[in-house]
């Protein structure tokens, strides 16, 4: 298993805690990096504004992307993250509340690798948390070399 | 359709409110300009609408999972420092919580029933009975079932649609049957002319036929919550999609014997069948 971080973007700080509460169940021991807007997931990714020379080398292990954010939504920063070569690869996978066909054709046009929807049920989050973390951490063979 | 709509295909209005114009103010309008400013009304309420029910099914249901979330924390986390009545209150939280997650998503589903673009094609209606029967015993497991479905009904829908309809006719015919020992159900159907008669039988409680006028208005319930009586939105939504799929729903039922529910839905067969 790698023990890459993964990068969270999320803007609702109940969500953060409660995706942070499923990764700790699952015993998924990744570090957890949290952005709240799209603009701020791209500085990260790109080592670029307050994360420039900040020490964090290389790509998380996963992105999980919620759609709906202040300033840059989730389908901008996806589209930006498959344009940039670097992090062309990046599994990226789309967590929202949105299960609009309008929404899902949208990201997987934009080469989403995968598009959950957020279930109301507490039990149901963790599993779908829980079954992410496995799929994309675990069981999932990277690109050589990175991303 | 005015300008700024036109290019307005994500949820948000960056152009703010249009003020209402009432189409028939305006005495010396003709009759063309009159009908063209009620288009132009209709298109706009409709984005309306479609904002709003946007926002309700998915800004509301984001607080919604914090509250099952932290309340579900609570009662694994902290359950034996709470006595009985406490644990009790929790379970409310979690169980309204659960409650209106499902009248958000049949709000939903019901404004959807009647603004989201429609693709029809053939579509063999047997599949997704058998897809939707699939699922409620999977939220079910263990509860015996005897359901029976006519293979190979060919219709002509929107299959998204579609689905939604077979699984609130279906989901119905399930909450009936609560009370019985085998969920027992029956889908057979027959040509007529160009339509295609579908018939939903359950062997559960059935329900006072003088209420059968009101079995498809939204919020009506035929059964308490103790029955399997939920929102009272789900035969709304069936019946607004067999509408909108130039079809017809009719409900015959009798207390204590069950309920057919019959959906009328244009022939898949014969035709070109594109």
């Amino acid at each position: 298993m790698n023990t890459r971080p993964i990068l969270l973007v999320e803007d609702n700080p109940d969500d953060v805690e409660l995706t942070r509460i499923a990764f700790a169940e699952a015993k998924i021991a990744n570090p957890l990096h949290v952005v709240g807007n799209g603009e701020e997931a791209l500085d990260y990714l790109f080592e670029r504004g307050r994360y420039a020379g900040d020490g964090h080398t290389g790509q998380p292990a996963l992105v999980l992307l919620d759609l709906n954010m202040p300033r840059m939504d989730g389908r901008e920063v996806l589209q930006a993250i498959r344009a940039a070569p670097d992090t062309r690869s990046l599994p990226v996978v789309v967590m929202t509340t949105s299960t609009e066909p309008f929404d899902v054709d949208a990201c997987y046009s934009l080469g989403a690798n995968s598009y959950i929807r957020k279930p109301v049920d507490f039990e149901q989050f963790m599993s779908a948390v829980k079954q992410v973390g496995m799929y994309w951490l675990v069981l999932n063979q990277p690109r050589p070399g990175g991303p | 359709m005015t300008q700024q709509d036109a290019h307005g295909a994500a949820p948000a209005s960056a152009t703010g409110p249009v003020p209402l114009r009432s189409a028939h103010v305006d005495a010396h309008a003709g009759p063309e300009e009159r009908l063209r400013r009620c288009e132009a009304e209709l298109a706009r309420i409709q984005k309306d609408q479609e904002l709003l029910s946007y926002g309700i099914a998915h800004d509301l249901r984001a607080p919604l999972r914090a509250i099952d979330g932290f309340a579900a924390m609570l009662e694994s986390g902290y359950g034996e420092v709470l006595d009985g009545a406490g644990r009790e209150h929790l379970a409310r939280i979690r169980s309204a919580a659960a409650r209106m997650g499902s009248l958000i998503d049949a709000l939903r589903a019901l404004s959807q029933a009647s603004l989201a673009p429609l693709r029809i094609d053939r579509v063999d209606a047997s599949l997704l009975f058998d897809w939707s029967l699939m699922e409620l015993g999977d939220a079910e497991p263990g509860r015996p079932v005897d359901a029976r479905v006519q293979p190979g009904i060919q219709v002509r829908a929107d299959e998204r649609q579609l689905k939604e309809l077979v699984d609130r006719v279906l989901h119905n015919a399930w909450k009936f049957s609560a009370g019985r020992d085998v969920v027992r159900i029956e889908v057979e159907a027959e040509e007529a002319g160009d339509t295609v008669r579908i018939r939903v039988r359950d062997h559960g409680s059935g329900f006072d036929p003088r209420h059968a006028a009101l079995a498809f208005e939204p919020f009506q319930r035929m059964h308490g919550p103790e029955a399997g009586g939920g929102h009272g939105l789900g035969l709304a939504i069936a019946w607004r999609i067999a509408t909108r799929l130039d079809g017809h729903l009719a409900v015959d039922t009798v207390p204590g014997e069950g309920t057919v529910l019959h959906i009328e839905l244009p022939s898949g067969d014969g035709g070109d069948g594109a």
